[in-house]
C-alpha cells in the first residue's frame, strides 16, 4: 500500500511542473506549438487525473510541498528520465490511455474503499502496475522539458539553419519523418518497458526501477534524441527552412526496345492524318458466282483471268470460262475420270489457255474454238502452277522441277530449272520475261534469270512456310513480292536487282496470293485463317489500307482484270467473288469504259515498255 | 495525420467545380464584397495548384518523349495548351506518372512542394546526365483590401496556357542543344518538399543528385496569380 502511495504523488508532480513551465519558467521553449501539445497531453491527463482523482488524493498534498525538491526529484527520477525519450505519437498515445482506463475503473471502484479494506496481494499488484504506466506517459511530459533545459545552451547557439542541416542529417540517416521516427520507436520502447514493467513487476515493485536504474547510468541522451528535441524546436519555431528532398523510390518501369532518337527527331510534329489520304474502298463484293466443286487445296492455281476479259476457273475435273463483258460461262473441258484439274492460265495474248492435270500432263486450248491445240508431257506429277512468257510456258509440278515449255515446237521441253526440293506453287515470270520468280513447299523463293537457267540468281530462305504467293511490282521492275503460307504469315518484298529484302510486313494470316495495282502505289494480299480476309497495303509504307472479310474459308485463288480495278477471289466455300478493290477515279474512269475493248492495247503497250 | 489535413477539402471541392468558372468573369463584374475577394483567391489557389500539378504531368511525358526515355511508338497526341502533348500510352508508365502526379496533387494543395526535378540517368553508367527543374514559388496572395490590384495580377486562362505553352515548345526546341543520350536512360522524380510534409512510403529521402560540372540552361517560366513555376534544364557537358 505504500508503494502505491510514493508513486501516485509523482504523476500530480508532472502536472505541477508543466503548469509551471507554462507559467514562464521555461523561457527558451518559446513554441506555442509545443505549449498546445503539451496542453492537449495535460488534458488527457486531466481527465485521467479525474478519473484517478482518489489514487492522486494523497499525492497532491505532496504536490504543495516544496516543488524544487521534486523537480529535483524528477530530474534524478530514473523512470522519467528513461521515458523522456519517448514523446508522444498517436500510437504512444493510444495504448497507455487504454491502460489508464482500465486502472481507472479500478481505481473509481476500489480507490475509496481500498484504503482500508485489506486486498488480495494479487490485486493489489494489479493496481500498481497500471500506476506505474499512467505515471509513464505523464512523467515524460514533464521530463521533456527538464531534458529541454539541458540542451537549451546548444539549441540557443545553434542556427535555425544548423537545426535545419541537423534535421537533414537526421533525415539523410533514413529516419521516416522527423517526429514520426522519433514516436515509433521511442513507443515501442515505452511500452515495452512498461509491459516489462508490468511482467518483472508481480513480485516486487523495485524491480521496474531497477532495471531503469541500470539504464540511467548511460545518462547521456543518445544522439537520435537529440536530433529529435533538435527538429522539434525547428518545427515548433515555424522554421521553415528544413526543406527536405523526396525521391519517389519505385524505379520506372524499364522500356524494352531500344530507341533511336534521330529517327525520333524527324517525326512531323502533327499527326498526319491518313484518313483524308486513304481512299475509300469499296468493303462488298460487286458479284458473287457459284464455284462448286473447287478443290481445296492451297497447292493449285486454278483461276486466271484473261487479257480479253474472260476468267478461267477449274473446278475438280471442268474448265469454265466465265465472259466478263457478257457474263456467259461456257465449259471449256472435261478431263478424263482418273485426273482432275491442277492449274489454269491464259497466254498473254488471252487465246490460249494452259491446263496442268494431276497426271503431269499441260494441255494447251484454244478458248475460241473450245479446241486442245497440244498436251505437253514431261512431269512425272501434278503441275500446280504455269506462268506464260509470250511463246513459252513455265511450269512448276509436285516434283519441285520446273519446265520451260516452247509451245510453238515439237520438242517442246527448252529447259529444266531444278532448285527445288518440294512442290513448286508459285511461278511468275516478269512482265519483260527477263526474271522468273518461283515459290515451293520447300519455302524458298527463287529468282531465275533467262539467260542462264541452270542455277537460281538469287534463292531465298527467309519465308518459313511454303510460299505461294508470288507477284512483280508492274511499276518497278526489280521489286519482287512474295507471301508465305500459314506458319510464315510474312509479306517479304526484294529487290531482284540485288537480291536485298527491302521490307517485310507480318500479317498475322497465312498469304496466299498477292496482286499489285496497276493503278494505285498499292498491293493486295489474300488470307486465310482466321479472318480469311483481303488486304490492301499501300506500298512502300506498308500502311495496311484495308481488311474486308472476304469468305467464309481461306481465299485459295485471286486474280486482277484486266483493267486492274477488280480482283476476282475464289475460295473454298466454293464461291467465287469480284472485289472493286482499285476503281478509278471518275476522270480517268471514262477511259476506263473504253478500255475494256480497246483499253487493253496501251495496257499491253505499257507492259512491254517496262 | 494525412486524414485530417485532406478530410475538410471534399466538401469545397463540389462547390469549387461550379463556381469555379463562374468566379473568373464575376470577379470582374461583381463589386466585391467582404468575402468575395477572399473567396475568388481561395478558389484561384486551389485551381492554380491543380493547374501546376497537371502541368508536371505533361511536363514528365514531353521529357520522356523528347529525350527518348521510352520508345516514341509508346506516345499518343493528346491536344492540350493548344498544343498536339505526347502521353505515354504504356500502361506501366501510365501508372507510375499517375502514382507520382497523384501525390504531387496533394502536396501542390496543401503547398508543400519547393521543386519538382525529373533526373534522367543513363541506365549503362549509372550516372545522371540530365536534370530537368521546375520551382515551384507562391506568389504572395494580394489582400483582400487590394482587389484591384489582384484584378490586374489575375492572369486569364488563356494567357497562362499561352505561357506554357511557350514553354513547351522552349522544352521541345531543347532537344536541339541537349547532347545525344547514348544508350537507355531511365528517370527519376525528387520533389523539395518542405519538412512537415507528409510523406508516403512510396517516397523516401535523397540528395539533391546535381549534374557536376553541368551546364544550366534556364527557361521560361510561367504562373498564375498564386504560383509561379520557372523551369531551367542541366546536362552533363559532353567532351
Amino acid at each position: 500500500m505504500a508503494s502505491v502511495a510514493v508513486q501516485t504523488p509523482v504523476k500530480s508532480h508532472s502536472g505541477l511542473f508543466t503548469t509551471r513551465t507554462a507559467g514562464g519558467r521555461m523561457p527558451l521553449t518559446p513554441s506555442p506549438r509545443a505549449r498546445q501539445a503539451g496542453n492537449r497531453n495535460n488534458n488527457k491527463k486531466k481527465e485521467e487525473d479525474q478519473e484517478s482523482k482518489a489514487v492522486k488524493n494523497n499525492g497532491s498534498v505532496y504536490g504543495g510541498g516544496n516543488l524544487a525538491v521534486h523537480f529535483a526529484a524528477l530530474q534524478i527520477s530514473p523512470a522519467g528520465k528513461k521515458r523522456s525519450t519517448s514523446p508522444k505519437s498517436t500510437i504512444a498515445r493510444i495504448s497507455p490511455i487504454k491502460l489508464d482506463l482500465g486502472v481507472s475503473e479500478w481505481t473509481l471502484t476500489g480507490s475509496g474503499s481500498s484504503k482500508g479494506t485489506g486486498r488480495t496481494p494479487e490485486k493489489q499488484k494489479k493496481k500498481k502496475e497500471p500506476a506505474l504506466q499512467s505515471k509513464a506517459p505523464r512523467r515524460a511530459k514533464a521530463t521533456i522539458r527538464v531534458i529541454g533545459d539541458r540542451f537549451i545552451p546548444t539549441r540557443s547557439a545553434s542556427s535555425p539553419t544548423a537545426t535545419s542541416k541537423l534535421d537533414f542529417a537526421n533525415v539523410q540517416k533514413g529516419g521516416p519523418q522527423p517526429r514520426e521516427g522519433r514516436s515509433r520507436p521511442s513507443s515501442s520502447h515505452s511500452t515495452h518497458s512498461v509491459l516489462a514493467g508490468g511482467a518483472f513487476g508481480t513480485d516486487s515493485l523495485s524491480n521496474p526501477y531497477g532495471t531503469e536504474d541500470d539504464e540511467e547510468v548511460v545518462y547521456p541522451p543518445p544522439n537520435p534524441e537529440n536530433l529529435a528535441y533538435q527538429s522539434s524546436v525547428a518545427a515548433a519555431c515555424g522554421v521553415k527552412l528544413n526543406t527536405r528532398i523526396l525521391a519517389f523510390k519505385p524505379s520506372a518501369p524499364e522500356n524494352q526496345k531500344p530507341i533511336d532518337l534521330r529517327s525520333q527527331y524527324n517525326r512531323p510534329v502533327k499527326p498526319v492524318n491518313q484518313a483524308q489520304f486513304r481512299r475509300r474502298i469499296l468493303t462488298a463484293p460487286e458479284r458473287v458466282l457459284d464455284a462448286p466443286g473447287l478443290v481445296d487445296d492451297y497447292y493449285l492455281n486454278l483461276l486466271d483471268w484473261s487479257s480479253q476479259n474472260c476468267v478461267a476457273i477449274g473446278l475438280e475435273r471442268n474448265v469454265y470460262v466465265w465472259n466478263a463483258d457478257t457474263g456467259t460461262v461456257t465449259s471449256l473441258l472435261e478431263t478424263s475420270p482418273d485426273t482432275y484439274v491442277s492449274s489454269v492460265k491464259w497466254s498473254q495474248d488471252g487465246a490460249y489457255v494452259s491446263v496442268g492435270l494431276g497426271t503431269g500432263d499441260v494441255q494447251i486450248w484454244d478458248v475460241e474454238e473450245g479446241t486442245k491445240l497440244r498436251t505437253m508431257a514431261g512431269h512425272t506429277s501434278r503441275v500446280g502452277v504455269a506462268s506464260w512468257n509470250k511463246a513459252f510456258l513455265s511450269t512448276g509440278s509436285r516434283s519441285g522441277a520446273i519446265f520451260n515449255h516452247d509451245v510453238r515446237i515439237a520438242e517442246h521441253k527448252v529447259a529444266e530449272l531444278n532448285s527445288h526440293t518440294s512442290e513448286v506453287c508459285g511461278l511468275e515470270w516478269r512482265s519483260d520475261g527477263a526474271l522468273l520468280a518461283s515459290g515451293g513447299n520447300d519455302n524458298m523463293v527463287n529468282i531465275w534469270d533467262a539467260r542462264s537457267l541452270t542455277a537460281p540468281k538469287w534463292q531465298k530462305t527467309n519465308h518459313k512456310a511454303a510460299v505461294k504467293a508470288i507477284a512483280w511490282c508492274p511499276w518497278q521492275m526489280n521489286l519482287l513480292a512474295t507471301g508465305g503460307g500459314s506458319y510464315d504469315k510474312h509479306i517479304h518484298f526484294w529487290n531482284s536487282t540485288t537480291g536485298a529484302r527491302v521490307n517485310s510486313v507480318d500479317t498475322g494470316s497465312q498469304v496466299t496470293s498477292l496482286r499489285w495495282s496497276l493503278t494505285y502505289k498499292e498491293i493486295v494480299s489474300c488470307h486465310g485463317f482466321p479472318d480469311n480476309q483481303l488486304s490492301v497495303w499501300s506500298y512502300p509504307t506498308l500502311v495496311r489500307h484495308i481488311e474486308i472479310p472476304a469468305h467464309e474459308t481461306r481465299v485459295l485463288h485471286s486474280c486482277l482484270s484486266p483493267d486492274g480495278q477488280v480482283l476476282a477471289t475464289a475460295a473454298s466455300d466454293e464461291s467465287l467473288k469480284f472485289w472493286k478493290l482499285f476503281e478509278k477515279k471518275k476522270e480517268t474512269a471514262s477511259g476506263a469504259t473504253s478500255l475494256r475493248d480497246g483499253g487493253k492495247v496501251p495496257m499491253a503497250k505499257q507492259m512491254t515498255i517496262r | 495525420m494525412s486524414s485530417t489535413t485532406i478530410k475538410p477539402k471534399p466538401p469545397k471541392s463540389s462547390k469549387d467545380a461550379k463556381s469555379s468558372k463562374g468566379s473568373k468573369s464575376s470577379s470582374t463584374s461583381k463589386t466585391p464584397t467582404s468575402d468575395d475577394p477572399k473567396q475568388t483567391h481561395k478558389l484561384s489557389l486551389k485551381g492554380s495548384a491543380k493547374m501546376v500539378s497537371e502541368f508536371f504531368d505533361y511536363g514528365i511525358n514531353t521529357i520522356l518523349f523528347q529525350r527518348g526515355v521510352y520508345p516514341a511508338e509508346d506516345f499518343t497526341y493528346v491536344k492540350k495548351y493548344g498544343l498536339n502533348m505526347l502521353i505515354s500510352s504504356d500502361d506501366q508508365v501510365k501508372s507510375y506518372i499517375r502514382r507520382i502526379t497523384t501525390q504531387l496533387t496533394r502536396w501542390m494543395l496543401a503547398g508543400k512542394i519547393k521543386k519538382l526535378v525529373v533526373v534522367v540517368t543513363s541506365k549503362d553508367t549509372g550516372e545522371d546526365v540530365e536534370r530537368w527543374q521546375f520551382d515551384v514559388s507562391h506568389t504572395k496572395p494580394p489582400t483582400a483590401s487590394t482587389s484591384q490590384g489582384a484584378q490586374e495580377k489575375e492572369k486569364g486562362e488563356a494567357e497562362v496556357q499561352a505561357e506554357i505553352q511557350s514553354l513547351f515548345r522552349q522544352i521541345t526546341a531543347c532537344v536541339t542543344f541537349l547532347p545525344m543520350l547514348d544508350g537507355r536512360c531511365t528517370f527519376n522524380v525528387l520533389v523539395y518538399a518542405d519538412g512537415d510534409a507528409e510523406v508516403p512510403m512510396e517516397w523516401g529521402d535523397s540528395e539533391a543528385r546535381e549534374i557536376n560540372g553541368g551546364e544550366k540552361v534556364v527557361l521560361r517560366s510561367w504562373g498564375t496569380s498564386s504560383h509561379r513555376v520557372e523551369t531551367a534544364v542541366s546536362y552533363r557537358v559532353v567532351e
